[in-house]
Order: C-alpha cells, then structure tokens, then sequence
C-alpha cells in the first residue's frame, strides 16, 4: 500500500515540476500574462509580455505620441492612409521577415467578429484594408480620424495564424524576444533574440512571499504592486536596487452626479478641499507618487499643463457645505465604495478621516472587485475610488467624459452631462494633433472646473532589482527595459 | 449491491445538487462576462453579438439545460479569458493539487496518529496537556499567516527549501505543512476524545487483567475501535483539503487549481470559476463517499453503503 502511494506521489511530482535554469532571470509578477495572442490580450500583464514578443507597427513615445516601428506612415486624405513598412524590420522567428500581407491578416483578424477581439471596438472604423505592395499597405476609414496612426499598436502574426478565427496556440512574432515555454504553472520563458538571455515571468500573487523570494534568489525582478512599507524595508537593503519613475496611473475620486446630493457642485468642491492629497502621497506612498489633475499627464502632447489644483482647505470645505445648507445640525452622510485592495481600503480610512474633519460622514464598503466594479458601471454608488492604468491616448476623455460613454457603452461611470465637452471632444476628432491638442486642453480644463472627479495622484512605477543590472521600469508600466538586463555577475 | 447502488444514486443526486447551486451562483453573481471578452470600448452591436454567441441572451432554464447537457458530455465551456476548454484547464492543474492534498492528508495522519495516542496515554499529564496546546496553537493560526512564517524559518532563515513556485520535490515541504499542520491539530484533538472514551470500556479492562502491555492495549485493540471517527474526519479534511488549497497555494505560488481559481475570480473568467468550484465539490462529495465506505469496513455495525 505504501508502495503505490509512494509511486503516487512520485509521478504526481514528476508530472508537476518545473525547474528554471540558474543563468535565467527570473521576474516575479503578481499576475502571470494569460492571453500571449495580441488580437486578443486586454489585461496589463499579457500587453506587456506581448510587447516583447510581437513588434507593432506604431509604437507610443512617453508623450503619448506615435513613432514609426516597424511601419511610418501618410495621410492620402484624412479618410485613407498608407503605411510603408521599414526596410529594416526585425524578422519573426522563423526567419521570415514580415510583410504587408501579415499586417493586412492580423487588422482584419481583429475585426472579424468570430475572434471577439477586444480590439475590435477601437477600429471598428476600418472599412477597408489592403496590401498594394509586400511593403505597403493602404487603410480606408468610414470617418476622418488624424490620430489613426496611433491606434496601430497591436502585434503583427504571421499571416496564416491571424487569419485564424481563435486564439493562437503557437506564438510566433517579430520582438525582441522569442517565446521559449508556457509552463503548466503558467510560468512563461521567453529569450532574448539579441543574446539568448532568458527571462522566466513567475506569477506569485502575494507581496510578502514575492519579496521573500526576491531576498532568497530565487528572483532578480519586481516591478509593482508592492506594499509601502515593503519598499521602504526593502530600499533600506544594500543587496537590492529599487528604482522609482513617474507612472500614468492616475488615481481619482469618483462621483455618481445623478445623486442628488453629489449633483451639487459645491459639495464635490468641498470634498475636493477636504482632501489632504499631500499626505496620502506622504504617508501611505512613501512618496512614490504625485499629486495630479488629469488623466492625461501634462507631458502628454494632449495634457493639459497648468490646471490649478483645488489646495487642501478644510475651512473653504466648510464654508462651501455650509452654503448648501450642511452644518453641524445637519450633516452630510456619503457612501464610499472601494475594492478589498488592502492599500485602497487605507486610502479609504484615511480618507474617511480626512472628511470627517469638515463634517463629512463617509461609510465605506468594500466588496470584491467583480462586485465593486459591477456597481460602478451599473451606477449603484455615491463615491468610489479607480485609478486609470496605463492611459496614453486622448480618446480616454471620450471614454470616460462624454455623454454617449455612459456604460455600458463606455466609462463615464459618473453620469457626467455636458454639451460643451461633447462638442469639444467631437470636434478634436477631426483635426490635427495640434488643432486637437488645444480643444482636448480645453475638455480637461472644463472637467476640472466641473469637478465630475477628485483627481489625485498619479502612482510611481517601481522596479526592484537584486542580481542584474539595467533594468529601469517604463512610464506606462511596460517591460520593454528587458531589451537591456543582464546578470550582474555575467562577464 | 443494493446498499452500493442506494449510495451511487445518493452521490448523483449530491453531484447534481452541487452543480445546480454553483450554475445558480454564477448566474445571478454581479458582471458581465461580455464585458471580460470585449472589454467596456466594445460597441453595442458587437456586444450584443457576443452575448447571442455566449447563449446569454436566453432565459436562465435554456441555459440551464444547456449547462447540464454540455456537464454531462465532459464540456465544462471554454475560458473566456485564455480562450481554451475548461477541462484542459483543470487537467493541467489537478496534478499540482492532488499531489498537495495527498502530501498534506500524509502531513496529517503522520502528526494526529502519534499525537492523539500519546495525549491519550498520558490523560491530563504534561504530554496530553502539551499536544493539546500545540494542536490549539495549530487550530488558531491561518494558513496565510503560517505559510510567511514557516518560509521565514526554513528558506530565509535556513534557507534549507525555496521560498515558492513549484522547483522540485523540496517545493511541496512547505505548503505540504502549511496545509497539513492546521488539520493535523483537528484529527489530534479527535483522536485523543476518541481513545478516552474507549479506553473507559470494559473490554480493555480485560485486555490489560489479561496481561498485556499497555502498548499492545492501546494498539490492537483501542486504536481499531477509535478510528471510525477520525476516518470521518479525515474523509471531510480530504476534502477540505481541495477547497483550503486554494489559499495555500496562492500563498506559495503552488501551480494547482487553486491559483486557477483565484485568477479566474480575479479576471471574471466565469466558465472556468463554475468548473473548478465543481470540481472542488466533486472531490469533497468524493472523499466523503471514500469515508463512508471505509467506517463501514472498519465498523460493519455502521450500516452506510
């Protein structure tokens, strides 16, 4: 009886282990990438594995502006533009080097409506798409759309997979990096094609034992997702290098503007005053944050620069529930939804707390995220707190501004109405970067003057490194620095 | 053959009791598994057409028929998320959490059995009132506190077995622990009331004017007629053991069906959420039966099929 339970055990482990070579290095990541097809990927984690596998067309500089990657491009008219893929591209693994035909596939795969891709919304105004030559390619819009080219940034497949009408079994790209091994762990290897340096993601989900095992060597990287007192302890290491950079997550307050409480401008204004931005920042980022005031980041060639933030004043707070009628003998009670996130259920209390020193009463609820964030598309909430990860298009302020966004056909969760931001908006989309950039400005700057949110900050994206060097974590969160790690003990 | 075939049905009918709940569950859970697919840009045409595809757009009976139909072929759907079956999903983690399960079950046995005969056979002396605080201490610490500490004491501090992840056999130790010890400190505790109350009986009195050792009482003759009991428990832990994996093995990166589920949870990933919460039920049913069938071995008076 032993014997067999024994040999049990011995094929289970045989069947269950996985051993990752000492050269590899090792990132551990709170969520492992789950979809490595780029028509079909939509979560951070997978975009930015894919990123290293599949070179695109266009990629985005850190002002949100398109760069020519594999492709540069022309506007024929402002319906039609041609794309001329460069002489010098990468080739996908195979050795095949990508053409127009393999472009043409992969956009119109997205577009057919039995791959389901979550892509497709964004292009749905493709009405036409062909190759003219093996390095040109011609798209027709059913609309005008200056800022099409940057809406190129998806993956390019092999012709004969992205006309697969499923998600692809064997990836197979033209990045940097070439795909090694899906573990059944869903632990990915993946190897740079420059040098054969591979790199292992790791998914551990919980900080404290991801940051054990970044102590023990058992990984080289951690990007995100770390609690403030963890990088605090671990910045106080001299084994371990911990590198901040500004990020665009932007984190906001959020209101529901069809309550009939919150509808009132000054009550958003007051709570706007009532918040001590500066030290949240302080306290609970350990300033790896910094206070914001649009989605956009001012350096984005749409941000707007100079929006002035309503400075915490809990007098002026006071002054302004006052002149709606809340006092002492009457005062306000909100709601305040939030996710189980251990760090946002502080923000929560702190924020709470903060509130109530102008007479505000806040209730927190805290659900699952599925709950949380059903509420909040359903518009069952006061309150609530989101942040927008990864933000660098200005079509976030149709998203999540504009009448027609209200969900589910966007994200303007707050119900916000306003005709002159929808005439801004509509108009921008016709016109050049530089003609829309001004009109984009003047949405922000109305949406700040409407406090349809509480903007707060924007969320540092943290890097910690032991055992390599090189590494350096990118504005959007993107892991496009693995192009250049190296071990530190490799010669 | 009766009795078995009484017992198959009853199993059935559990199976689909289970099933039925957890088709319920998601169904009236908040979210919408369109949105997961084609995200919140997605135009309403397109959405609508999803939901035609996804059989969302039929009455709450259709789909609950179709579900039955496609359980019964082995089709638990596919993931919306990873866009593979379900089944191939579970396949390729179950290994990682049996073997978990087996190797805490094992954890278990080897701590309750030598504990729960010694407390036993030092009543109300300094051993039974050590293990007693032992197994309390066991019963009252969570697994997501233990599993931190125990890797802080043998990978940090010994740095004797790795932290996470699933590297080879030292891998399993600590989850192995983490899991096993808590339920370990259950069986103990049901050991140790077990053996009192039959240590009272008359037939050990016996056993010992007859001249045998104290060993060979407790052996051969007090042990049999106390396992009924902890077989019963220990078919609940085995159980138990599928469904406590899972934050054992989020805490320890274990790759089984566990983490599958969380990430599910996490992602919305309905389809694939519904098969493992029936795959975990399934086992606890399982194992329950397993016990049942095993007492009534042990203990033929006890007449469950």
């Amino acid at each position: 009886m032993v014997r067999y339970w024994l040999a049990g055990v011995l094929v289970l482990l045989a069947a269950c282990s996985d051993r990752t070579s000492s050269t590899t290095i090792v990132f551990a990541v709170a969520t492992a990438p789950s979809m490595l097809d780029p028509r079909l990927a939509s979560d951070a984690a997978s975009e930015r594995v894919n990123a290293l596998l599949y070179d695109r067309l266009v990629e985005l500089d850190e002002h949100g502006n398109p760069q020519p990657k594999m492709a540069n491009w022309e506007a024929v008219t402002d319906r039609r533009f041609r794309l001329h893929l460069q002489a010098d591209r990468a080739s996908f693994w195979d050795g095949r080097v990508p053409d127009a035909d393999d472009v043409v596939a992969t956009y119109l795969g997205i577009l057919n409506p039995r791959l389901a891709s979550p892509h497709a919304g964004g292009l749905s105004h493709i009405d036409a798409m062909r190759a003219l030559d093996a390095e040109t390619i011609e798209v027709e819009l059913s609309h005008a759309d200056p800022l099409f080219p940057a809406r190129l940034t998806i993956g390019i497949l092999p012709a004969a997979t992205a006309r697969q009408p499923h998600a692809l079994t064997d990836p197979m790209g033209s990045g940097t990096f070439a795909f090694v091994q899906r573990r059944a762990d869903d632990s990915l290897i993946v190897r740079r094609r420059s040098d054969g340096q591979e790199i292992a993601f790791e998914a551990v989900a919980d900080p404290t034992m991801r940051t054990l095992k970044l102590l023990r060597g058992e990984a080289n990287l951690l990007q995100n997702d770390l609690p403030p007192e963890l990088l605090d302890y671990l910045a106080g290491r001299p084994d371990v290098a911990l590198q901040a950079r500004p990020g665009t997550t932007f984190a906001y307050l959020g209101f529901n503007l069809t309550d009939p409480v919150l509808a009132q401008r000054e009550v958003r204004a007051a709570i706007a005053h009532a918040i001590d931005r500066a030290a949240i920042v302080r306290y609970l980022f350990a300033g790896r944050a910094e206070p914001g005031e649009s989605v956009l980041r001012p350096e984005h060639w749409a941000g707007a620069d100079g929006l002035q933030a309503r400075i915490y004043d809990p007098e002026r707070a006071r002054r302004l529930l006052h002149e709606v009628g809340y006092e002492a003998d009457r005062p306000l009670t909100l709601s305040y939804k939030t996710s189980t996130d251990p760090l946002r259920l502080r923000i929560a209390h702190v924020l709470q707390q903060q509130l109530a020193q102008v007479g505000i009463t806040l209730q927190i609820a805290s659900y699952d995220w599925g709950t949380f964030f059903g509420d909040i598309k359903a518009g069952r909430f006061q309150m609530y707190s989101l942040a927008w990860v990864g933000v660098n298009s200005p079509d976030i302020l149709r998203y999540a501004f504009h009448s027609v966004s209200q969900p589910p056909a966007g994200a303007n969760r707050g119900r916000y109405r306003s005709v002159v931001v929808d005439r801004l908006i509509e108009t921008a989309e016709t016109l050049s970067a530089t003609q829309a950039a001004v009109l984009l400005r003047e949405v922000q700057r109305q949406v700040h003057e409407d406090v349809v949110y509480v903007p707060l900050w924007y969320e540092s994206n943290v890097a910690v490194s032991r055992g390599v060097a090189g590494y350096v974590p990118g504005y959007d969160g993107n892991y496009l620095a693995l192009e250049n790690v190296r071990r530190s003990d490799a010669r | 053959m009766t009795r078995l075939m009484g017992g198959v049905l009853d199993t059935l009918v559990v199976l689909f009791g289970v099933s039925l709940l957890v088709f319920l569950l998601l169904a009236v859970v908040p979210g919408d598994p369109v949105d997961v697919v084609l995200g919140e840009s997605a135009q309403l045409a397109d959405r609508q057409a999803m939901r035609q595809a996804l059989g969302l757009d039929q009455p709450l009976p259709v789909r609950g028929l179709q579900f039955f139909h496609d359980l019964v072929r082995g089709d638990l759907g596919m993931s919306l998320i990873q866009r593979k079956p379900v089944t191939m999903l579970i396949a390729d983690r179950l290994p990682a959490t049996l073997l978990l399960a087996v190797s805490a079950f094992a954890v278990v046995v080897a701590i309750a059995l030598p504990a729960g005969l010694i407390a036993a056979r030092h009543h109300d002396r300094w051993p039974d009132r050590a293990v007693q605080a032992v197994a309390l201490l066991g019963l009252s610490i969570p697994n997501f506190w233990l599993g931190p500490l125990l890797v802080l004491l043998f990978s940090i501090g010994l740095g004797w077995l790795p932290v996470s992840g699933n590297q080879g056999p030292a891998s399993l130790v600590l989850p192995a622990l983490t899991l096993g010890l808590s339920m370990a400190a259950v069986s103990t505790r049901m050991l140790r009331a077990s053996l009192l109350e039959i240590m009272s009986q008359p037939y050990l009195r016996t056993a010992r004017c007859k001249g045998l050792g104290e060993g060979a009482v407790m052996w051969r003759h007090a042990l049999p007629n106390a396992m009924a009991p902890l077989v019963t428990v220990l078919g609940l832990q085995l159980g138990a053991l599928l469904a406590g994996a899972v934050i054992t093995e989020v805490v320890f990166a274990w790759p089984g069906i566990g983490t599958l589920l969380i990430d599910a949870i996490r992602q919305r990933d309905y389809p694939v959420v519904q098969g493992v919460v029936l795959v975990i039920a399934v086992g606890y049913v399982l194992s329950n039966r397993l016990a049942d069938l095993v007492v009534a071995r042990i203990d033929p008076r006890i007449s469950t099929p």
